[in-house]
């Protein structure tokens, strides 16, 4: 075996390779999660994204290599205990029917309770807070399928943020999102690894998004994948670039300077074919 | 509205709508308000049909004869009430507690509310055997209950690892579980067919559920069973809230989704097969008492209290009528739990094809 060098970052893989059934989808994958920032993964349809933060979750088995937690391995530690320090809030989840808002954000503190001790004062100064924070607090009563799809999701991340774990793992999180919504969940995102009282150094989030214009706005810390390969990592303005665009996704793009943020803007121009 | 969120530890926002909290010292646990309330109404009238059914026979018995000879004083009816009838209620209530529980149990596995023993082969594997017993003549009451079991065991095992696909999938649980059932069932008629012609006769009403002639060595296996079965019922209850969301999300909760749910089946297996092997498969009444308990509780999860005396309210009242209806006949449960039931499982299918969710 090869030797395992110790991470600096909190959450990390090293040789990772990920598959389903005979299909591997990464191979030997090695990434640091920069601690307290916001992680982007972005890639076109089946590159793997999904799959990596799956694996970073513990929700995909490795079929190689191994996921670090603090150093440790995750397929070693007890899952209970994972689910103190990783949140993973996944890409389509699904509520029994007619749960209560405050009941679907109370099962968030599943891993902070036991059978004898169902619900803490710890508890509810956590619910409370997680859905202050998404702004529901007045939907606590209503039953989740009666909820638009904004305001869903917005109960989904305070199910994630009662679970109160220094990291968090969004698969798709704007996905279904009219625009107005996408903005307002991802600046509910960024607000989330800002430091606060509780956690000095802000939260550590890793979010597979879709749009790369918004992965550039709202990322400290931009991956992009291809192949279930990394391609390029870094901050946003250095890793969009025309030539990244074309390795990527195969497209012919122009990039300009956001006129809000400064950042990149991606505009696509005509479509590129390899010669 | 709530505009502290940091310092509102005593709000009651925050705890779970329509929950309350029982607190001792470091204990504390959620109560479901509206399920307590629908499980108290429930035991009332479960106890209240016990009465008129060991009242009903042959003779009428009044109801307050009934509750002396119950506590044990002495009265002339000690005989019809104590030594004819009680037995034979509390078989029924005993077989309505378990088939209730593992209905609940399976169906918050396989998130479908078909999902019940007696549709996914559970209680077709205990027929088979038990009938394969009992006409080759190898059938006593106290043998039977085991033969159940293990039948029930080995057709649930099969249905688990024929859906196992790198992980449990609820719709191929079922709908494999539809499958063994249908074969099992064509087993069953085979015994039948070749078997000794009375012992098949009697295999044949042993099919159909009843308690007619059901006596303490019938309930007493399920008895064990029940008590035993109850400190991991406590367990089970807890694992419902999160094995009812989606497998993600539990699994990111430091759910042991696998492990759990085996759990919760194999709870539910061993309680179904120990009420076969009591009374026969008592159709329906595992499908039926946990989705009507659920709609009256309005929970997100199938209560498992309110489904146990659900299902021991239908069994009861069912063999009340079964004793009646055509007197002196007198009709196995199982045929008034199924002809009851199957309109309500045609409702259920076609109310989850024209949209809501199942």
């Amino acid at each position: 075996m090869t030797t395992i060098d110790t991470p600096a970052s909190r959450l990390a893989a090293r040789a990772l390779t990920l598959a389903y059934d005979e299909r591997v989808v990464v191979e030997s994958l090695d990434v640091d999660i920069p601690d307290g920032k916001v992680t982007v993964v972005v890639g076109p349809n089946g590159c793997g994204k999904s799959t990596l933060l799956r694996a970073l979750g513990r929700l995909l088995k490795p079929r190689g290599g191994s996921v670090l937690l603090d150093g440790r391995e995750l397929a070693k530690l007890p899952t209970k205990q994972i689910a103190r320090t990783v949140g993973l809030l996944p890409q389509s989840p699904t509520a029994p029917e007619a749960i209560t808002v405050g009941d679907l954000v109370g099962r968030g503190r599943q891993p902070h309770q036991s059978w004898w001790q169902q619900w803490s004062e710890a508890d509810e100064a956590a619910v409370t807070t997680a859905m202050a924070h998404t702004d529901i607090t007045e939907l606590a009563e209503r039953p989740v399928d009666e909820l638009s799809g904004g305001q869903r999701q917005r109960v989904w991340i305070a199910m994630a943020l009662a679970q109160e774990t220094d990291l968090l793992l969004l698969d798709e999180p704007t996905t279904y999102l009219d625009i107005s919504h996408q903005v307002e969940v991802l600046d509910l995102i960024r607000q989330l690894a800002v430091p606060g009282e509780r956690r000095p150094h802000g939260r550590t989030v890793v979010a597979v998004l879709h749009d790369l214009n918004q992965a550039a706005r709202y990322a400290d810390h931009l991956v992009a994948m291809k192949s279930g390969r990394i391609v390029a990592e870094g901050p946003p303005g250095k890793v969009v670039t025309p030539e990244l665009m074309r390795e990527v996704f195969g497209l012919d793009a122009v990039i300009v300077d956001d006129p809000v943020t400064g950042g990149p803007l991606v505009v696509p121009g005509r479509p590129w074919h390899a010669q | 509205m709530t505009g502290t969120p940091l310092t509102a530890a005593k709000s009651a926002a925050a705890r779970p709508a329509g929950y309350g909290l029982a607190r001792r010292g470091q204990a504390s646990f959620l109560v479901h308000r509206r399920a307590t309330a629908v499980a108290l109404t429930l035991a009332v009238l479960t106890a209240a049909v016990s009465v008129l059914s060991l009242s009903v026979g042959e003779t009428w018995v009044a109801p307050g004869d009934v509750v002396q000879v119950v506590l044990g004083q002495d009265n002339p009816n000690e005989l019809v009430v104590g030594t004819l009838r009680l037995p034979r209620l509390v078989t029924g209530l005993l077989v309505g507690l378990a088939f209730g529980i593992a209905g609940a149990l399976i169906q918050t596995v396989a998130r479908n509310p078909l999902a019940s023993p007696d549709i996914i082969g559970v209680s077709q594997g205990a027929s088979a055997l038990t009938v394969g017993a009992m006409t080759y003549g190898i059938g006593s009451y106290a043998v039977l209950p085991w033969l159940s079991v293990t039948g029930g065991l080995v057709a649930a095992a099969l249905v688990y690892v024929f859906a196992w696909r790198g992980g449990l999938h609820a719709a191929r649980f079922v709908l494999i579980g539809i499958g063994f059932a249908v074969a099992l069932k064509s087993v069953t008629q085979l015994f039948l067919t070749k078997g000794d012609a009375l012992m098949a006769q009697q295999a044949k009403v042993w099919l159909t559920g009843s308690l007619n002639g059901r006596g303490w060595d019938a309930s007493r296996p399920l008895l064990w069973t029940l008590l035993i079965a109850l400190p991991f019922l406590f367990w089970a209850a807890r694992a419902q809230r999160t094995v009812s969301l989606d497998d993600d999300t539990a699994t990111a909760l430091g759910v042991r989704l696998q492990r759990t749910r085996l759990g919760l089946v194999l709870l539910g297996v061993v309680l179904a097969s120990v009420a076969t092997g009591a009374a026969g498969p008592v159709d329906f009444v595992a499908l039926l008492a946990p989705q009507i308990a659920r709609r009256l509780t309005r929970t997100a999860q199938i209560p498992l209290l309110s489904s146990a005396l659900m299902g021991a309210l239908i069994v009861t009242a069912a063999d009340i009528l079964a004793r009646k209806l055509f007197a002196p006949t007198e009709l196995p449960v199982g045929v008034l739990t199924a002809a009851i039931g199957a309109p309500y499982l045609m409702w259920l299918i076609v109310r989850s094809r024209t949209g809501g969710k199942a």
